[in-house]
């Protein structure tokens, strides 16, 4: 790896920095932009689809003939209409149709294409399943035992079809037990740091589930051309990883797919695997011959889209007397659900938590992801780092109080600099994490406060005050979790000086489409006005991994920026060419060509004077991106980011011991973004991931009984509302990072990951009661306060 | 339940009959029958706001009222309202303040706070805080929200004269 | 079908097959799950004009059913003298639904959450029901003690329609608190709620309401602890007696928003809260 780059902290840009409204704002704010809801394709049916009625059962049969003779249904389907079927998900553990047995609440059993949503849901109705119950697993623990039963006992998937390839079918093989996948890191020596430490804890944290809620449900709209050549209007936020797959799932060419993504109604990672209700709604396409649109209802969205990882995790950590940390020894257990999806891939995030977040020499992770008849958990805005920095930051406060130090100078004691390489491998080269630390509480008056609260926690006021500080890392230069990321740019200048930018990059509301925008009319000297960003077409637009991990602002900004950089190479040598002027002595400026201070030419008219010349030629560049980070290797070591980002946020809270009622006051973050390229979109992503924590700390739990999910609503699923939200002080550490795009950092899903951490410090402070369980609902906490809630276990199978 | 009923009532300033069933919603009404797709489907139980539409002046939720109830009544979507001096001033602020991020509750937000302002001219953040308290936003925080909607009460479209 | 009269309404419900709409809030979302089953007639009364408007005459204050939640916001007599009615509006799910939801509609939904419900037992309000017969209308006046039979049943007959709520005036030295407890102010269902009124005479409370809502399969009014109350100054001994009693008199259940445990502890602690407040205020 070569010496970082240095980043100048401030070129007197135009754009950069600024407080820059988004593009896609003003047709958003006066009802015009079209969802995928709002779509109407001539000729559309519309489909919806059976679910199971059991937790865990064999189905014996399906009957569907009622269905079928319904007026206005055009097909109902179930896995024998598609026996070409594959299976789909992380693990392709997952046959979109179920065959001969359903292993949650959600599964899908048949499907029905319809004139009308009201007719197929009519004829959903008039669909006979005959179950024949098996035991039911819903408990992780249990899921581990010896002799448990089974959830993916048998093979299951393709028999055999004409559509499919040489090499077809492919069905998942079967598990001969519930583990659907491990981790497992070390460095060092954990019986050594052990040995060294003068204090050692260990305590059970249990995180539990909760969903995305975006506002717009989940739809798909599927059709198929003559040709046999699929077009699917999306809300994917990996479209060429989705051509590829669904390329597999039909056995097709995957050149044969066009996705078109419209503006979609929310994703923070809810929309990273397949999920069947998409290959389902190409089934229906496929077979009616004509387009395809299924659209969930709220109930549906709560019950069939992805949750949060719920972990179960041991933690024990040790230090010496004079606050160094010794070691840190982890095991996890996951609820993987009945299917594999991203979920069970998020150790890959935790880990570094655990082992880089602060300085550990000796470290130990372990993460079984199991098999259960619940709910299947996938991606979800801090992709495990929410849960791992919960366990890690409460020992961090556990930690500085037996030896008698302040939880700010016990962690700027072990916090990470810049230049470090952590024993994983991770190399922090731009690295704000002791400026975070410092700042936040320092704007926020932590230790007076503190100590304050500590004071009063015996005071006869029934309502306590409690503050609470937690940091967090994060990945911030886009995640190798592919073998290569990056992002192609193809930027074309006309003869106006109109700039059509066509990045790979999805707009998926965090406002990549504006950041990308900036950074391109900043190096060309051209107002916002002069670009159009064209992001949503897999026919245009070329290759990006897709929009999660916080990546796109470094990843695709980089490459905007070299589209950019090589289409200004190629104006300001042609300038040369005409002028005689050294192309390095030329600028562009404001919509000129200058040298200086002088003005050469006006850009657009300089461009159209191009047709008149010898060679001709309009500006078009391509650029790709791929930061050249250390891969990590097999046993986890090594780099997954070009970037890494910090923060912390010091949370204050006001308990009601009475009620339990646990109120978020105020938030105090300090973020390490290495520099702000867009100061009210960045402002709007921290403010929208500080309340997406407090719902993950406070209100949001999906309950899960016995595989059932109890409030598959917004009545008693609680967001936050708008009453409910903390002051929020939030201070840039900007850092330039010499990978980053003018020095950046992704941010996405930094502000969401500290907050729960902090407010269980806080309610601590506050109330002098730890509790290692989410979330921290009014009873909930009450009953922790009064001594009757019982402390997470951990008595998992070796 | 097959018999639909004729409705005869003002949208968007422009008076219209059509014919409903009985039991569909206005929401379904105005999307599926009329393609006003400004106002959308968010939960279907009248909690979080995404469907908001002004009946006579005053904000309902439009999943949880019967399209046949329209009958008679002036009927406001946000297409009508952004083609209003006070609906492009309250767009505005909306964009320039950060307060749109997807934007799929977006509308139902501007529909409320447009009659939030009128009949709360002058209101302070909490009390704003209060009049979109059923409006859910997944993206922003609210807080960008909430200062859009303060700013845009002092455009000079809901200064004097303006009434729920 | 959309009457325009009183006894127009009252003549078509008496037909039967009838589903009665006011505000929409509850009918609509509770048919589309399938909670309960429109009739083939939807009758809108939105245009009956006996079942608006909000008055006050001898001693008591008629509100019609039709009256919107958001009406008796606005009313500057239901806030002056019906202060735990008012303040029960302004906890009511969201402006969007205050703006279409009525009174009479949440009484007839008879949850035993509803909102408006606990404040109006607390007011010792009445129920007027309307039901036709040949030539004419038949008026019954029912205690709203007596109204609810069990969760999202009352004693209304199916041809009567309820026309208004008539609560008595409050006198000189009443007094009276609201509690919904919830994390948010007003969109949440909750899983108490607490309304209290008395009569402040000399250091004593007399004439002792406490109503409750969400914890036993109707709102109701907790008696035993009332009579604890009743001629005593509210001191810590005997709020403590009252507390014990009314935790006794309540039959909650353990559903998704807290346990029947959970709802005994939150309905003493309030109580105690409210009573304090009395004390002091």
């Amino acid at each position: 790896m070569a010496e970082a780059r240095k980043v100048e902290s401030d070129p007197g840009f135009s754009l950069l920095g600024k407080r820059i409204p988004k593009l896609d704002a003003p047709d958003k704010a006066s009802g015009n932009t079209r969802y995928i809801h709002d779509l109407e394709v001539p000729g559309a049916l519309h489909a919806k689809i059976l679910r199971s009625s059991e937790v865990h059962a064999r189905i014996r049969s399906i009957e569907t003939g009622a269905a079928r003779a319904l007026p206005g249904v055009h097909a109902v389907i179930t896995a024998a209409d598609v026996p070409w079927q594959r299976p789909i998900g992380v693990a392709k553990d997952h046959l979109p149709l179920k065959t001969d047995r359903v292993r949650s609440l959600r599964d899908e059993i048949a499907a029905v294409a319809a004139d009308t949503e009201e007719i197929a849901e009519a004829a959903l109705k008039l669909i006979r399943v005959e179950y024949e119950p098996l035991p039911v697993i819903t408990d992780a623990v249990e899921a581990l035992r010896p002799g448990a039963p089974l959830i993916h006992p048998e093979p299951h998937g393709a028999n055999g079809s004409p559509h499919l390839k040489p090499g077809a079918p492919v069905a998942f093989a079967g598990k001969a037990d519930n583990v659907a996948m491990t981790f497992e890191y070390a460095q060092g020596d954990i019986a050594q740091g052990e040995a060294g430490s003068d204090v050692v804890i260990e305590d059970v944290f249990r995180l539990h589930y909760v969903t995305h809620c975006c506002m717009g449900v989940s739809g798909v709209i599927a059709a198929f051309d003559p040709g046999g050549n699929l077009l699917l209007h999306s809300n994917t936020q990996v479209p060429f990883l989705h051509k590829r797959e669904f390329a597999e799932l039909l056995g097709i060419d995957p050149a044969r797919i066009r996705i078109i993504q419209p503006p979609i109604g929310g994703g923070f990672g809810s929309k990273l695997d397949i999920y069947p209700f998409e290959p389902i709604a190409i089934f229906l396409a496929r077979i009616t011959k004509r387009p395809v649109k299924l659209v969930f209802t709220r109930e549906e969205e709560f019950l069939a889209s992805p949750t949060r990882q719920p972990v179960l995790m041991k933690l024990r950590s040790g230090c010496r007397k004079d606050g160094t940390l010794t070691f840190r020894e982890v095991e996890t257990l996951h609820d993987n659900g009945a299917y594999t999806s991203w979920g069970a891939t998020t150790p890959f995030v935790m880990m570094q938590t655990i082992s880089s977040l602060y300085r550990v020499p000796h470290c130990k992770y372990r993460t079984r992801a199991v098999y259960t008849n619940n709910p299947y958990a996938g991606s979800f805005r801090g992709y495990g780092n929410l849960q791992a920095t919960f366990a890690v930051e409460a020992h961090m406060d556990k930690l500085a109080e037996a030896v008698g130090m302040d939880g700010l100078a016990f962690r700027l004691k072990n916090a990470q600099e810049p230049g470090e390489v952590s024993p994983q491998g991770m190399h922090f080269r731009s690295c704000g994490f002791k400026q975070c630390l410092a700042t936040a509480a320092e704007r926020s008056d932590f230790l007076r406060k503190q100590a304050a609260n500590r004071a009063r926690q015996g005071d006869p006021d029934p309502v306590k005050r409690g503050v609470g500080i937690a940091s967090m890392l994060h990945v911030g230069g886009g995640a190798k979790i592919y073998p290569s990321d990056g992002c192609g740019t193809i930027l074309k200048i006309d003869d106006f000086a109109h700039v059509t930018l066509m990045t790979g990059a999805s707009e998926i509301g965090q406002g990549s489409e504006t950041v990308l925008a900036q950074l391109v009319c900043e190096e060309l000297g051209l107002p916002l006005s002069a670009v159009t960003v064209v992001n949503n077409d897999t026919d245009i637009t070329p290759w990006d991994v897709g929009v999660h991990a916080s990546r796109t602002t470094f990843i695709a900004g980089n490459s905007a920026i070299g589209a950019a950089r090589k289409a200004k190479d190629k104006i300001l040598s042609a300038v040369s060419a005409r002028t005689g002027a050294p192309a390095e002595a030329l600028a562009l400026k404001d919509g000129f060509i200058v040298r200086g201070e002088e003005k050469l030419f006006e850009l657009g008219k300089f461009l159209r004077s191009l047709h008149f010349s010898e060679k001709a030629e309009l500006v078009m560049t391509t650029h790709y991106y791929e930061p050249p980070s250390h891969h990590q290797d097999r046993q986890f070591r090594g780099d997954v980011s070009a970037a890494y980002a910090w923060a912390t946020q010091v949370c204050e809270v006001e308990v009601d011991t009475q009620t339990g009622i646990v109120r978020l006051l105020k938030v105090t973050g300090a973020h390490d973004v290495g520099r702000v390229l867009n100061r009210l979109g960045i402002e709007g992503q921290i403010e929208g991931g500080i309340v997406m924590g407090q719902g993950y700390a406070i209100t949001e739990n999906l309950v899960v009984e016995n595989g059932v999910v109890k409030n598959p609503n917004f009545r008693d699923y609680k967001l936050v509302t708008a009453p409910e939200i903390p002051e929020m002080d939030v201070t840039f550490i900007e850092t330039m990072d010499g990978e980053g795009p003018q020095g950046a950092k992704g941010v996405g899903e930094a502000p969401a990951i500290c907050i729960a951490a902090a407010v269980a410090n806080a309610i601590a402070n506050a109330t002098g009661v730890r509790i290692t369980a989410l979330p921290f609902t009014p009873e909930r906490v009450y009953r922790a306060l009064k001594g009757k809630l019982p402390s997470p276990e951990w008595n998992v199978p070796a | 339940m097959s018999a639909r009923v004729e409705i005869d009532f003002t949208l968007n300033g422009v008076r219209r009959k059509v014919e409903v069933p009985p039991a569909m919603s206005a929401l379904a009404m105005l999307r599926d029958l009329l393609g006003l797709t400004g106002t959308k489907y968010g939960c279907g139980e009248g909690e979080c706001g995404a469907c908001t539409i002004r009946v006579d002046g005053r904000t309902v939720n439009s999943c949880l009222m019967f399209a046949a109830d329209c009958d008679g009544r002036d009927v406001l979507t946000i297409e009508g309202l952004a083609a209003s001096a006070q609906g492009e001033a309250l767009a505005r602020s909306f964009v320039e303040h950060g307060a749109v991020q997807c934007g799929f509750c977006t509308p139902g937000i501007v529909v409320q706070a447009s009659q939030f302002i009128a009949r709360h001219p002058g209101a302070s953040e909490a009390e704003i805080k209060r009049g979109i308290e059923g409006n859910l936003c997944r993206c922003t925080g609210y807080r960008k929200i909430v200062e859009a909607i303060a700013n845009a009460g002092s455009d000079s479209t809901f200064q004097g004269g303006a009434h729920g | 079908m959309a009457p325009r009269s009183l006894e127009a309404a009252a003549a078509l419900l008496r037909g039967g097959g009838v589903t009665v709409v006011a505000g929409g809030t509850d009918v609509m979302p509770q048919s589309r799950s399938g909670k309960i089953r429109l009739a083939p007639v939807l009758m809108s009364v939105r245009r009956v004009p006996e079942l608006k408007g909000i008055s006050g005459s001898d001693g008591t204050v008629r509100i019609g059913a039709l009256v919107t939640i958001s009406e008796l916001l606005e009313s500057a007599l239901v806030r002056a003298e019906l202060a735990v009615l008012w303040q029960a509006c302004d906890h009511f799910a969201s402006d969007q639904i205050r703006n279409a939801a009525t009174i009479g509609g949440n009484v007839c939904n008879a949850s035993p959450a509803g909102d408006t419900l606990v404040p109006l037992l607390a007011l010792e309000a009445r129920v007027v029901l309307a039901g036709a017969r040949d030539g004419g209308l038949d008026t019954r006046r029912v205690p709203i003690a007596g109204f609810f039979s069990g969760p999202g049943r009352t004693v209304r007959a199916p041809h009567e329609l309820v026309t208004a709520l008539e609560i008595p005036l409050p006198g000189p030295g009443f007094v009276s608190a609201f509690c919904k407890f919830g994390t948010r102010p007003a969109l949440d269902i909750p899983a108490v709620s607490i309304g209290f009124a008395a009569v402040r005479e000399e250091g004593v409370l007399r004439n002792v309401r406490i109503a409750l809502g969400a914890v036993a399969p109707t709102p109701l009014r907790a008696v035993g602890a009332e009579g604890i109350l009743e001629g005593k100054p509210p001191d810590p001994d005997t709020v403590e007696a009252a507390v014990r009693v009314v935790q006794e008199e309540i039959r909650p259940i353990s559903d998704v928003r807290a346990s029947d445990w959970y709802r005994r502890e939150l309905v003493g602690n309030l109580l105690r809260r409210m009573l304090a407040h009395v004390r002091e205020g």
